[in-house]
């Protein structure tokens, strides 16, 4: 046992002991959680440094299943991935947990919150530093499990129910493919632990193509569940009913993140295969932009953040898909944070709005600038904390040459629409009065272009870039032995090919600005004014931006959202389960029709049987009437023997099962007969059927 | 524990619920009677956790073993011993009668003392399935589980018992029958009644199928597969919450120990011959139950149809013809007999406060029941098998055992996984979340300490067998592994 244990041990812990007593603990949980989940992050830390200064280690835990030729044993794996990953996952985690320690004051299933918030977190450190694939798939699904309890945390709104089961429903189906990659790599190579099965792959071996494509993709029929990739990606936006910051840790430090970490986690196994890799880049490239262009849609702020999580990930997808690990880590950490930080803000800000809108101040607070302006900033952030390493190293990336210029197009489109919406929706929040208050007036000025901010901005960006930089170098050199691949550890000096993107991101974010504030261009405010001759001074961009650009995207996107996402996804995932459902109606009709038809065959059969007596009775008369004109023994053994014997021992054997059955139709409607004959049906026809099979 | 106890300990068990029932015939306040039978039900699972410590791991044959003479003439003999196998079922089968006690503590309020006489019955009468050694004591003691379960379903039973128990006993005569047609069969040209025997012994070739296929059909309908199952879901919905729990719990396990006791050692050859059937049965059993499962509206008959579902992941493992296929279909057994157990007990104690099994009938539980819904969450996703509970290892077993023989089987019974989840996540959702739809579901009261008390001891087993199944797979190891070098030696 290492002190490393404690890392999923202490939220786990905690989790268990909200669990019991979490009546008694009512409204105190967070003191419970806060601390665990904070000293886990302190080992995290720990065993980050014990990690980059003396590698990989393996720690066993116990054996868990012992048959045939399967030995699974629990143990947990520190390299250089699990444990960059451990530090976004506690360190969010904390977090969020401060966070919420606040946020969820007073509300009336706070153990269950914090119980379940300590078990989300302590299974995605367990699934990130499992030694063993049924351990991951384990806690892939208790991660499952504990999304949908905690999107039903408001379980009496009836959205908030039907969205837990969507979600854990569209996430179950995706695991399938899974669990059966689970079972096919222990088939394949023999074994599921991972540094195992890492090396094997690494010496190649003897395994057939085929298999490993199926294998792999498999594998990333997962990740596309719980990384919301298309076209499992609708069940994110429904996860929004879970409170705020259950929202922040799903999409910022647990559940969506299980998928490219895994892909990279396989990374070995999945570079045998360059199919796979082409689907894989394929799908994330395409969620990547098609979210971003419907997060442009979205006037809910959390649903915005919502696509555009999609969209990061389907960029981390894509990345993995072209064979840029380190790139996708290096997303999937920069973006953990960035969207914490986002939904937490969020929080803060549509609190402070709704308080502002109660109050009807006129005057935004002071504090509302301030947050507006620190939103504005990670809007324009993420691409550049995202990109810098990321674009370099798909470049560099010569192997998937002819591919990497359309994903390199698709992913400076992401960009584009992910700088507008999330500059969109922010502002929005600030900008339009509150629904139906009629005015058109800004509600907050975005002083945007007021010089300091400019300035700020570009400092920061500078900064940021330069840091960006030299971190990468570092991350690079950090995490190449633990992923797959050749890694191209070339020294990326500044190029121009950064700009690019940051480039990109400002544009969209220029193009959502200036979408925004055309409107209001013709009112009151000098400042706007002075705003509108500047802005026509670049007119032909805005209405070229406008005719071109904005109204095709927004149309397309509109389009995409109305028609793809709802009109074909959405409604695909509900048809299905509704017609399941029609099916299973539809089956137990046929269970009944074949119940009645033996039923029938029952009656048919009594039937024939009375009419055989009828027949027998008319024999019978024959015979005596025969006998009459015959001597007297004859007569009286028609008489006594035959009719009175022999037909009457009948008549009465008739009577009685008509007695019976009737005896027993008192009872129950289906009756005696019918089941027995039910049972003689299908033993008869068992019985031919497996003397058949056996001979 | 004294000389005494220790050299017969599995007829211990076997006789303190028979005198268990002679003592709660003499007591006769409702309390005395109550409490007599938990303390029976208790004396005999600590017998049982007695026998789990003293059992040998390593030991391929049957421990505990204990002979007598009865009918010499015939050949026959009160011969009683365990393996790993029957242990596992012998632990489930002491393991859920006070249980069922618990959860009929105040439920039945007829009759209580013959209750009570018949769930000690069918412990004692389980015990002895599960550990005969001997063709006609097996046979025997399968017949008397019958009865008390009838009664039990007709007289304590929902509106429809009558119906549901005629059917029951229908269907299970037609199956003791052919089991006794199979046993005949082996028991004359074997010249011998001991099963040990009756697995040595050469049967001529014309005969093999049709024996094979009387004791087949025989379990068959007790498991239930596919085409037999329709007793199934009557039966578990009117009968009273124990006889539920017993017969979902126990009972249907009969057929599965069944296949593994005699029809694979015994026609190793034929059970080859039919697998690839059986085994593409079992799947379509898997997925027609779940779908069956989710057109009801009756929780009790939801779960029924979800053990038609589960029990076909069973026949799946266990005609897999291997150590995971077997083991895992063993342990599938005994973790659906605990978390069925615990569906019907809990269903049965939403029953017990409004007297409707209809889901149309709740609807926000959650609200006024947290404690009731934080255990039936638990119970219905492991009963799906979700990671981290019991079922869960059973079905990975099965399902890497199974794929040795066609990957195809393992891709159809995970649609029967999901099929799992959707059924019962929508069972959740619409009687645990959302808005109360009648008025008796708005004043309902949470769970009190006794029917805590009932179902925690199946919580703790679901977690602690999802988490640490070593123990359990460990207790079979070694038997499953004869059964299988048994099978492996056929050509």
């Amino acid at each position: 046992m290492s002190i490393y244990t404690l890392i999923p041990l202490l939220p786990l812990a905690a989790a268990f002991v909200l669990a019991i007593f979490g009546r008694r603990l009512q409204g105190a949980g967070h003191r419970l959680v806060v601390p665990a989940v904070a000293i886990s992050f302190f080992v995290s830390v720990a065993a980050f440094f014990d990690v980059s200064a003396n590698g990989a280690r393996e720690i066993e835990l116990y054996r868990f299943l012992d048959v045939g030729g399967l030995t699974v044993d629990l143990g947990f794996y520190l390299d250089q991935l699990t444990v960059l990953v451990l530090l976004l996952v506690t360190g969010v985690g904390t977090i969020v947990q401060v966070y919420s320690s606040r946020y969820m004051i007073g509300d009336r299933r706070h153990s269950r919150f914090f119980g379940l918030t300590a078990l989300f977190t302590a299974a995605m450190t367990m699934l990130v530093m499992s030694s063993n694939l049924l351990m991951t798939f384990i806690f892939w699904e208790v991660m499952g499990i504990c999304s949908y309890l905690l999107i039903s945390h408001y379980g009496e709104r009836p959205s908030a129910a039907s969205a837990a089961t969507k979600v854990f429903l569209v996430n179950s189906v995706a695991d399938l493919g899974l669990f059966v990659g689970v079972i096919l790599t222990f088939r394949t190579f023999g074994t599921l632990n991972i540094p195992e099965i890492l090396e094997l792959a690494q010496a190649g071996g003897d395994i057939p193509a085929h298999i490993v494509t199926l294998l792999t993709l498999c594998l990333f029929s997962g990740a596309v569940g719980k990384s919301a990739q298309m076209p499992a990606h609708v069940w994110l936006p429904f996860a929004m009913e879970a409170p705020t910051p259950v929202s922040a840790l799903i999409h910022a430090a647990t559940m969506v993140n299980a998928g490219p970490f895994l892909l990279v986690r396989l990374s070995p196994v999945i570079v045998l295969s360059p199919t796979a890799m082409t689907v894989i880049a394929t799908v994330g490239a395409a969620t990547a932009l098609f979210a971003a262009l419907v997060s442009l849609t979205q006037t809910d702020i959390k649903r915005t953040l919502a696509y555009s999580t999609i969209s990061q990930l389907g960029f981390m997808t894509m990345l993995c898909g072209v064979g840029a690990f380190v790139a996708a880590i290096f997303h999937l950490i920069a973006h953990g944070f960035f969207k914490a930080f986002m939904f937490l803000s969020t929080g803060n800000v549509l609190a402070a709005t709704h308080r502002h809108f109660e109050t009807t101040e006129k005057a935004p607070p002071r504090a509302m600038g301030s947050l507006f302006a620190g939103a504005f900033i990670l809007s324009v952030v993420p691409p550049l904390v995202i990109f810098s390493g990321a674009y370099q190293h798909l470049w560099l990336s010569q192997s998937f040459a002819p591919a990497s210029v359309v994903l390199w197009i698709v992913g400076l489109g992401t960009v584009f629409f992910t700088a507008m919406s999330i500059f969109d929706s922010i502002s929005s929040v600030f900008n339009d009065g509150p629904p139906g208050a009629g005015d058109d007036k800004p509600r907050v000025v975005p002083s945007l272009l007021s010089p300091q901010h400019i300035f700020g901005i570009a400092v920061a960006s500078i900064v940021l870039i330069g840091i960006m930089l030299s971190v990468w170098r570092w991350f690079v050199a950090f995490l190449s032995p633990a992923v797959g691949g050749t890694v191209s550890a070339a020294t990326p000096g500044f190029s121009a090919w950064l700009l690019v993107p940051v480039a990109v991101a400002a544009a969209g974010w220029a193009v959502a600005y200036i979408r925004r504030n055309r409107p209001h261009a013709h009112g009151a405010a000098p400042w706007r004014k002075r705003l509108y001759v500047f802005l026509l001074n670049k007119g032909y961009f805005d209405e070229i931006y406008d005719v071109f650009i904005v109204r095709p995207t927004l149309g397309f996107a509109n389009w995409a959202w109305r028609t793809i996402d709802q009109g074909i996804v959405d409604r695909l995932v509900v048809s299905l389960g509704s017609m399941s459902i029609g099916i299973a109606r539809q089956l137990a009709h046929v269970d009944r029709l074949v119940d009645h038809i033996v039923v029938s065959v029952g009656s048919v059969s009594t039937g024939i049987a009375r009419r055989l007596g009828y027949l027998d009775r008319a024999v019978d008369q024959r015979v005596v009437s025969v006998g009459t004109g015959s001597v007297r023994t004859a007569r009286w053994l028609g008489k006594f023997v035959d009719t009175a014997g022999i037909n009457k021992t009948v008549e009465g054997l008739g009577r009685g099962v008509e007695a019976s059955g009737h005896a027993a139709r008192r009872y129950e409607p289906r009756t005696l007969q019918h089941n027995l004959l039910v049972i003689v049906f299908w033993l008869i026809a068992a019985l031919g059927f497996f003397y058949w099979i056996a001979r | 524990m004294s000389a005494l106890i220790a050299d017969h300990l599995l007829s211990w068990m076997i006789a303190v619920p028979f005198l268990g029932m002679v003592a709660i015939a003499l007591v006769r306040e409702r309390t005395a009677v109550l409490s007599a039978t938990l303390a029976t039900t208790l004396i005999n699972a600590g017998f049982a956790l007695y026998l789990w410590t003293n059992f040998d791991y390593v030991e391929t044959g049957m421990q505990f073993v204990e002979r007598v003479d009865w009918m010499p003439t015939f050949g026959i003999q009160y011969a009683v011993g365990i393996d790993g196998i029957s242990l596992l079922l012998v632990l489930l089968t002491t393991f859920l009668p006070p249980l069922c006690v618990l959860g009929s503590w105040e439920s039945i309020t007829t009759r209580l003392k013959a209750f009570m006489m018949l769930i000690l019955l069918v412990e004692g009468a389980m015990m002895v399935v599960f550990t005969a050694l001997d063709a006609f004591l097996f046979f025997m003691l399968w017949e008397v589980t019958m009865i008390p379960m009838y009664f039990m379903i007709v007289l304590w039973g929902g509106p429809d018992r009558v119906a549901a128990g005629l059917k029951y006993v229908i269907y299970s005569l037609a199956g003791s029958l052919l089991l006794l047609i199979g046993i005949l069969g082996l028991s004359l040209q074997a010249g011998t009644f001991d099963i040990a025997m009756l697995a040595e012994h050469a049967y001529s070739p014309q005969s093999q199928s049709w024996i094979f296929l009387a004791l087949f059909l025989g379990f068959a309908i007790k498991l239930p597969m596919l085409p037999f199952h329709t007793w199934l879901p009557d039966a578990h919905s009117e009968a009273p919450t124990a006889g539920s729990v017993l017969l979902a719990g126990v009972l249907l396990k009969m057929g599965g120990y069944g296949f593994v006791r005699f029809c694979l050692p015994i026609f190793p050859e034929v059970a080859h011959n039919v697998a690839p059937v059986v085994l593409w049965v079992s799947v379509t059993g898997i997925l027609y139950g779940g779908y069956m499962a989710l057109a009801q509206n009756d929780l009790k008959r939801l779960v029924a149809y979800s053990s038609v579902s589960h029990m076909g992941f069973v026949t799946l493992g266990i005609f897999s013809f291997n150590n995971e296929g077997i083991e895992g279909a063993i342990l599938q057994m005994v973790t659906h007999g605990l978390t069925t157990g615990a569906m019907f007990l809990i269903v049965g104690q939403l029953y017990d406060r409004t007297h409707s099994r209809s889901m149309a009938d709740y609807g926000g539980l959650h609200q006024r029941m947290p404690r009731f819904v934080a255990i039936l969450s638990l119970f219905a996703v492991a009963s799906f098998g979700l990671p981290a509970t019991s079922n869960f290892i059973g079905e990975f077993l099965i399902l890497v055992g199974v794929s040795y023989e066609n990957f195809i089987f393992v891709v159809l019974a995970m649609g029967g996984i999901v099929l799992g989840a959707a059924y019962m996540l929508w069972m959740l959702q619409r009687v645990a979340l959302g808005q109360p739809r009648t008025e008796a579901a708005r004043n309902l009261k949470d769970l009190d300490f006794r029917e805590m008390l009932t179902v925690t001891p199946l919580a703790v087993a679901v977690i602690f067998v999802g988490v640490y199944p070593g123990p359990m797979l460990e207790a079979m190891d070694a038997s499953v592994t004869y059964v299988v070098t048994q099978l492996a030696s056929v050509p």
